[in-house]
């Protein structure tokens, strides 16, 4: 590596580059929680995903209530004696009143209200269930029985899952090519407003690499000291708005775990940002100097 | 050391402002190079110190042909050469200890010994008061006894000096002289554009006259034709004129600062 020789100004005297660490500290902020939110929701639909993934839901919804009970009955017993079926559940009316309350209000599930009897089905990990065997023998007890293995919602979620993250990855690409841009911006400034250092540099014998290193070097200060302030303003925002949706979620949505061990791998953004500027500044620096006498 | 062949320049699309140049400066060598104002001084010297490529001819420095040389192998010519500019081209954000020490620091020394050695000298060029001053509150003479110091620090091959005597007083353009002659004979290809004929009658050296692009060779001693029409009373007798000890009043000539890189 080139020896460095500190000829630059002073870093508070350097007017066209002075604001660029508070620059990366935004883009970095901005790809730290693009990032953080895509890792959060990703562990959040795992869990969800997980919860759903060994049960089944069983509705019977004939309108008579004593057939219904019939039905209930056949149906627990024949789910019971399935190989591969754990453990099934009868629901309660309160359980299902539950249920339906965000959607009905609070009291509002009146006796006369035709409501499904719900059965909750765990499924073995161990074991296979042939789910097409089993609707088609549910099928035979009444055409009112439903089986719903919640594929349905789980591909929507993994839809979703893979939307944010490509959204995520995205943003992340963007920012990355602003702040390139921004440093060779930044650089060039730089570069012309020590246009005279940079000659009486070359006249007294300096190499290319010389002149580049002194850059390279203070735009990596730049991206480390942009990067951490990034970082912890990123951190800051996610822990207060996990902190305020806690209180405003319902019952209905589980508000994802701070990811604690993925998070940190988040701590190399800024060194990550260190690196891009330097390239940047190095390449930047090398390219322009190429072109002088 | 220095063998120009048929060498012209020009800057840009423009005329050529030297011609024909062909010239060799022999190691250990003192030349002054005079001429009037305009007359391509500062563009030669440009070419020596390696800040200009020739339009056409051949450049030969140090044995090497520095006209082929690529970007990548000027530096290593440029260490072995030490200039003084005109315009001091000082680094304001340094001391002066630092600017003097920037060729040792290029070249990779570093530590005290560095330090001491600039100090030595800039205590030898009058400036022991100065060290940790930075160029703007300098007085001019002050920054040119600054960048001589800077040229002179690693005992260059060759020395090129742009009006070294320009804007210091009568004994410390003395000093100055002095301290490129002891260089010259200790092997320093020494080579001065200089205004200040009475720098150039005192010492014993070789000419090299400019004239309009035009360069013709002197030998010690030999008479420059028509010296007198460019030799007004205000070059030739100003150090004569005035109390060694007083200021000099001496304003550069605009048309001598042709420089930028």
């Amino acid at each position: 590596m080139t020896q460095a020789v500190h000829f630059l100004p002073d870093e508070k005297s350097h007017e066209a580059t002075r604001l660029l660490p508070y620059v990366m500290a935004v883009m970095v902020y901005l790809s730290a929680l693009a990032l953080m939110g895509s890792m959060m929701l990703h562990k959040g639909f795992g869990e969800w995903t997980e919860t759903l993934s060994n049960r089944l839901t069983v509705q019977i919804t004939t309108a008579d209530p004593d057939i219904r009970y019939a039905q209930l009955q056949e149906v627990t017993k024949l789910l019971r004696n399935t190989p591969g079926i754990e453990y099934v559940r009868v629901l309660n009316d309160i359980e299902i009143e539950k249920l339906l309350e965000p959607w009905l209000g609070e009291g509002n599930v009146t006796s006369d209200l035709p409501v499904p009897d719900i059965l909750d089905v765990t499924v073995s990990r161990s074991m296979t269930v042939n789910l097409d065997a089993l609707r088609g023998m549910l099928s035979k007890v009444s055409e009112n029985i439903h089986l719903d293995d919640h594929q349905q919602w789980l591909g929507r979620f993994l839809r979703l899952m893979d939307t944010v993250e490509y959204t995520a990855l995205g943003i992340l690409l963007l920012v990355v090519m602003a702040t390139i841009c921004m440093v060779i911006f930044g650089t060039k400034a730089g570069m012309a407003e020590n246009r005279e250092t940079i000659a009486v540099m070359h006249h007294l014998g300096a190499k290319d690499g010389m002149i580049a290193r002194a850059f390279q070097d203070r735009f990596m200060k730049y991206g480390l000291k942009g990067g951490i302030i990034g970082l912890l303003l990123a951190f800051l925002t996610l822990t207060s708005l996990i902190f305020l949706s806690r209180d405003l979620a319902s019952d209905l949505v589980k508000v994802p775990d701070f990811p604690i061990v993925q998070v940190a791998i988040l701590l190399i953004i800024p060194f990550f940002a260190a690196l891009i500027a330097m390239m940047t500044a190095r390449m930047t620096v090398l390219r322009n100097l190429g072109r002088m006498v | 050391m220095i063998h120009f062949e048929n060498v012209g320049m020009r800057y840009g699309m423009g005329s050529e402002v030297l011609k024909d140049i062909s010239f060799n400066l022999k190691p250990g060598s003192l030349h002054f190079l005079t001429g009037p104002s305009g007359a391509g001084k500062t563009s030669l010297l440009k070419l020596m110190y390696l800040a200009h490529r020739p339009s056409r001819g051949k450049i030969t420095m140090f044995r090497e042909d520095v006209g082929a040389a690529t970007r990548s192998e000027l530096p290593r010519f440029r260490r072995r050469i030490g200039t003084v500019f005109q315009d001091f081209r000082l680094l304001d954000h340094l001391t002066a200890v630092e600017n003097v020490a920037l060729p040792l620091w290029i070249a990779g020394g570093k530590g005290a010994e560095i330090e001491e050695h600039v100090e030595e000298l800039l205590t030898w060029v009058g400036l022991e008061g100065r060290m940790k001053a930075r160029p703007p509150t300098l007085s001019g003479g002050e920054k040119q006894r600054v960048a001589i110091a800077r040229a002179v620090i690693k005992r260059p091959d060759l020395l090129l000096a742009d009006e070294p005597t320009g804007n210091v007083d009568p004994v410390i353009a003395r000093r100055i002289m002095h301290l490129f002659l002891e260089l010259n004979k200790l092997g320093t290809t020494t080579v001065i554009a200089t205004h200040d004929m009475e720098v150039v009658n005192r010492v014993t050296a070789d000419r090299m006259h400019l004239s309009d692009g035009q360069l013709q060779l002197f030998g010690a001693g030999e008479t420059v034709p028509q010296e007198e029409e460019f030799e007004p009373a205000e070059f030739g007798s100003r150090l004569l004129d005035q109390n060694e000890f007083g200021p000099r009043r001496y304003v550069a000539d605009e048309n001598d600062r042709e420089d930028g890189v």
